[in-house]
């Protein structure tokens, strides 16, 4: 479409929105940066930034002397770490072996993988907690990273990208003696980069976003991860605004950093994968 | 060297994981020995006993105390599935009164605290203490929580400001008093008298405590449809409503945004609680000396010039395995008065045990509150502090209240005080009440 | 969608393993057959014994639940259908079906076609800093609902809030500073459709453009050298090639909206005014997990899942793009 919207005009408009729009979207998070450098009586005192003589550091520094943060921080980076691996391990071999085997009970598996995918996670959560204490894992990491390990919406999406290896790369490294795992290993999950990077993003945000079952799950605060941590200073520190801002950003600089490290395989990834119809 | 079959990203995030596990595993793990857990949600209050419990410890050699700060709707959460799981939990906890309520459902041998009444009568302690507050921790006669304040309410204002405008808070007697004064000073959409919440029960719970409503009797049924709720109702609508309006509020009770609204005067007076004078008096510091309390205005000549505004309980489990310690660390806690005085004078919270407001603390001057004796100040009002009973379903009834009002301020902005509006708001109240009476009668237990 | 991927050439898969071709021997022979024959069940076996483990048993467990009143895991009482009776005559359950129905509707009529309308204006070859735009559309869903919903409720503020502030210098007559976003039922929604727009338009475009980038551009030209202007264009070329796409995006994204949970949560500290942010999982929460009343908790959330399938399957067979997914 790029020639036939292509005179200088349209692009000038095109442009000009697109900045407008990125600046609205921009805004709060400007405010957000905003209110993380602010002493808390000039929060609402100037709307954005205060003039440099009243810009403060202070809220970072309250953020991990006061608190725990730097544990939340080491907390969520292990346990949505070792959720992604698992997740993304366990995944893509059954993705793999959905999209390239036949086997007995393959079709039952895909229909139960189906069925429970529009479920609300919400009605297994009181049978799960029951489940996870007499598996002894409540206030323990495991109680987060094992039921997470699971990721049906994961296995669908490496089979529909595995799906598009063609068979007859398998074929040739059967022929070669590869065995079926170095063929998943060696051949299969490097073709499937794209996908990996973008389950990788979007697992490890599901991962570090989630909120209500590790506040379920977690008792003691030196488990914590990041949102339930904020969460927590948020009932007991109300009125350190800046400081809760301040922890809302630094708590989302791993996962910016990962996007910006995976931005072009997660549109690549996409493209591969979820949009088989 | 061949690369990682994942991609380069995944290995970053492995190493991660891998070097975060490890730093955690050489974590040096907790090594005393607990021998009581005790849960709080209030950062005054963990910060207060965490100077004192190491004396606890001292005067019984071999005790330890692991003291939890947890904040409150986490805490509520927990504590229920944990209860009701049979999971373990805290010797002892100390609870919100508006999540104590919720903690008593289900049959009485599957409340998860400990009835205190035996111990409270054999020591005496249920004498001394201000009787209306045992109510919130009540539940079939049984009292789980021992409680930790009175929370009398007055009225803050800016004095500053009153002095500016002409309004003399002495004259001040009853709510037409204060009504007239506030009429002619609110600017709508600039200033207004006092802070009021059109969608939130909040304060409204509070005129109706003061009028002898609230929302169940002491047997637990509702009486949100009472007489007491409806004359509330109808006095309390015209003041957030309608054009003549004198309470708004910012919808931030606690942040910066409310300390913002005082300061600039959009409110220029707020109902007090002990434990909200001090909150403004940490975060608000540019107010120092700006700001006086007022005894809250009658509903008549010689009526009551109190209310209650929140409260706290602390409760021993039944999984707790020594309770008469614990029973010894609450008394030490709560009824040391050497300690009731030192605490008073870090959170301005009026202990229930009247013995001990004499203390010198409770009558200095504060010179936040424009040089006001603030202890005395609630001291004088304690005894009037009006009972707030509970039952299990107090988060039904909240919110049910609270749409009670948006309904009928609705009303009010679209019609006015007309004669509609007594019948109006006795319906609406009547099926907010039956609601809860339906969600009651769920229970089987 | 056909096979659009391009497999980005990184190590070549078949290397170094042609000498062993020629000298398969015998026992190797057999194991390789049998690792073949059991590698699929090998491969799905850690996944279904947890999904067994952590989804199936809770699942079965739950729809048991659902027809028992409890208080705790402990108390257990069977009431028959009692708890779907109640439900259905529960006007607040009726309330929070109407709001997130029209969520689901504000989500899929007005956020999806922005997403679209961002992505093919972000899909231009021409375009400068294409990376960073789609940082900054994007930006907002790395916080999550969570800091999200508290953020904004520092926005929405009544008189001092941001979105009073910008709405009210732009246009004083229309947006009064003390427009109360949070608590007046009116405003509750536009809020929280908002917020949602504010935090998933640029996720969902994302969607959007890879969809687009998928495309052939070999038609266009084709179209161009037929004449067609950029609307046919898009009717006859863009929308049957990103339709794979567009279906998964307004499937996922309904069931998404029926869900929906934490923004309101965090965003009005509850329910809202007169229940104007109650969602149906809210519903489910405030009713099953907060009263520990998890047989009901378990009715809600299996008649609610029940729906959003209904409706997913709707959503398929208007956009034709059920063809049984087959194992």
């Amino acid at each position: 479409m790029s020639k036939s919207i292509g005179s200088n005009f349209a692009r000038v408009m095109i442009a000009m929105l697109l900045i407008v729009c990125a600046l609205i979207t921009l805004t709060p998070i400007v405010w957000l940066v905003a209110a993380t450098l602010k002493n808390p009586d000039d929060i609402f005192h100037y709307t954005f930034f205060p003039p440099i003589r009243a810009l403060t550091l202070d809220n970072f520094r309250d953020l991990f002397h006061l608190t725990h943060f730097g544990r939340f921080m080491v907390n969520s980076v292990f346990t949505t770490g070792a959720t992604v691996l698992v997740q993304l391990f366990f995944s893509s071999l059954a993705g793999f072996a959905l999209a390239k085997y036949e086997f007995k009970g393959k079709s039952a598996v895909t229909g139960l993988m189906l069925a429970t995918l529009m479920l609300p996670a919400s009605v297994t959560m009181a049978p799960l907690y029951d489940l996870l204490y007499h598996m002894h894992m409540v206030d323990q990491y495991a109680g987060i990273i094992v039921p997470g390990a699971v990721s049906v919406f994961g296995i669908f999406l490496f089979r529909q990208a595995i799906v598009q290896v063609p068979d007859e790369l398998l074929q040739a490294a059967r022929l070669d003696g590869c065995s079926e795992f170095r063929i998943y290993w060696d051949i299969v999950m490097p073709v499937s980069r794209p996908m990996i990077g973008a389950f990788c993003l979007m697992s490890f945000m599901g991962a570090w976003n989630s909120f209500l079952w590790p506040q379920i799950i977690l008792h003691h605060d030196n488990l914590f991860t990041v949102p339930i941590g904020l969460n927590q200073l948020l009932g007991v520190y109300s009125s350190k605004y800046g400081m809760l801002m301040a922890g809302t950003l630094v708590g989302v600089l791993p996962v910016a950093a990962l996007f910006m490290l995976l931005q072009k395989e997660f549109v690549a990834g996409l493209t591969s994968g979820a949009v088989k119809g | 060297m061949k690369s990682f079959p994942f991609g380069n990203a995944t290995l970053c995030i492995l190493l991660l994981t891998l070097l975060s596990g490890l730093w955690i595993a050489v974590q040096p793990a907790p090594q005393r020995p607990v021998t009581l857990t005790y849960w709080v949600f209030a950062r005054p209050h963990y910060d207060a006993y965490r100077r004192v419990i190491p004396q606890f410890e001292r005067d019984h050699p071999g005790v330890t105390v692991d003291l939890q700060l947890v904040s409150n709707s986490a805490l509520a959460t927990r504590l229920q599935a944990a209860f009701q799981a049979d999971l373990d939990v805290p010797d002892l906890c100390e609870l919100e009164i508006g999540s104590a309520g919720t903690m008593f459902r289900g049959p009485l041998k599957d409340v998860g605290f400990i009835n205190l009444k035996p111990r409270l009568e054999q020591s005496g302690l249920y004498d001394r203490i201000v009787r209306a507050r045992f109510a919130p921790y009540t539940s079939r006669g049984e009292i789980f929580g021992m409680p930790h304040d009175v929370h009398p309410v007055q009225i803050a204002y800016r004095r500053d400001l009153f002095e500016k405008y002409g309004v003399d808070p002495g004259k001040i007697q009853t709510w037409d008093d204060f009504i007239a004064a506030g009429r002619k000073i609110t600017i709508p959409g600039k200033q207004y008298m006092i802070e009021l919440s059109d969608s939130d029960s909040v304060s409204l719970e509070s005129f109706l405590l003061q009028r002898g409503g609230g929302y169940f009797d002491s047997a637990g049924n509702v009486i949100l449809d009472n007489e007491a709720a409806v004359k509330t109702m109808e006095f309390y609508v015209p003041l957030v409503a309608g054009p003549h309006k004198i309470g708004n509020t910012v919808g931030d009770m606690y942040g910066a945004q409310f300390g913002k609204a005082l300061e600039d005067g959009y409110e220029m007076s707020f109902l007090c609680p002990d434990w909200r004078s001090r909150m403004v008096e940490d975060n608000y510091g540019r107010l120092s000396g700006k700001m006086a309390l007022m005894p809250l205005p009658a509903v008549a000549l010689g009526g009551t010039r109190t209310t209650t505004w929140g409260g706290t309980m602390v409760g021993i489990t039944k999984r707790c395995h020594n309770p008469d310690l614990a029973w010894a660390l609450v008394q030490y806690l709560y009824t040391d008065k050497a300690q009731l005085a030192q605490r008073f004078s870090d959170t301005n919270i009026l202990p229930p045990l009247e013995a001990a407001w004499k203390q010198p603390a409770f009558q200095r001057p504060n010179p936040f509150w424009s040089g006001q004796r603030l202890g005395a100040s609630y001291v004088e009002l304690a005894p009037q502090v009006p009972p707030r009973f509970t039952a299990p379903e107090i988060d039904t009834a909240q919110a049910k209240l609270s749409e009670a009002l948006v309904t009928c301020a609705a009303y009010y902005n679209r019609h006015g005080g007309d004669s509609g509006f007594d019948p109006f708001v006795r319906s609406t109240l009547r099926q907010c009440a039956d609601r809860v009476r339906a969600v009651k009668a769920r229970n089987p237990y | 969608m056909s096979a659009t991927i391009n497999p980005a050439p990184s190590k070549a898969p078949p290397d170094a393993k042609t000498p062993s071709r020629t000298t398969i021997h015998r026992p190797k022979a057999s194991w390789f057959s049998a690792q073949y024959k059991l590698a699929p069940y090998v491969f799905v076996s850690p996944f279904i014994l947890l999904f067994a483990i952590f989804g199936v048993y809770p699942i079965v467990k739950s729809i048991l639940l659902a027809f028992y009143a409890t208080n705790g895991p402990k108390n257990q009482v069977f009431v028959g259908l009692s708890n779907f009776h109640y439900m259905f005559h529960d006007p607040d359950f009726w309330t929070a079906v109407t709001n997130t129905g029209t969520f689901a509707l504000w989500s899929v009529f007005l956020q999806l076609p922005l997403s679209l309308g961002l992505a093919l204006l972000l899909n231009q070859k021409w375009l400068r800093g294409q990376n960073f735009l789609r940082l900054a559309f994007f930006s907002p869903n790395l916080l999550g609902q969570v800091f999200v919903g508290v953020l904004f409720s520092q926005l929405f503020m009544v008189h001092y809030g941001l979105v009073n502030r910008i709405l009210n210098a732009l246009a004083p007559g229309v947006f009064s500073l003390d427009t109360k976003w949070l608590s007046d039922p009116t405003y509750v929604m536009p809020a929280i459709v908002l917020t949602s727009l504010w935090l998933y338009c640029g996720f969902n475009m994302i969607y959007f453009l890879a969809g687009l980038q998928a495309v052939d551009r070999e038609l266009y030209e084709a179209a161009l050298v037929d004449g067609a202007g950029p609307w046919r264009q898009f009717l006859h070329i863009t929308l049957p090639g990103i339709k794979p796409i567009a279906v998964f995006v307004l499937v996922t994204s309904t069931i998404g909206s029926f869900q929906l949970f934490e923004l309101p949560y965090l965003l009005l500290g509850g329910a809202g005014p007169k229940n104007s942010g109650l969602t149906v999982v809210m519903y489910l929460y405030q009713n099953g997990f907060q009263t520990g009343d998890l047989g009901y908790a378990s009715a809600v959330g299996w008649t609610l899942a029940i729906g959003v399938l209904f409706i997913s399957l709707i959503q398929m067979r208007i956009t034709g793009a059920w063809k049984g997914t087959k194992g």
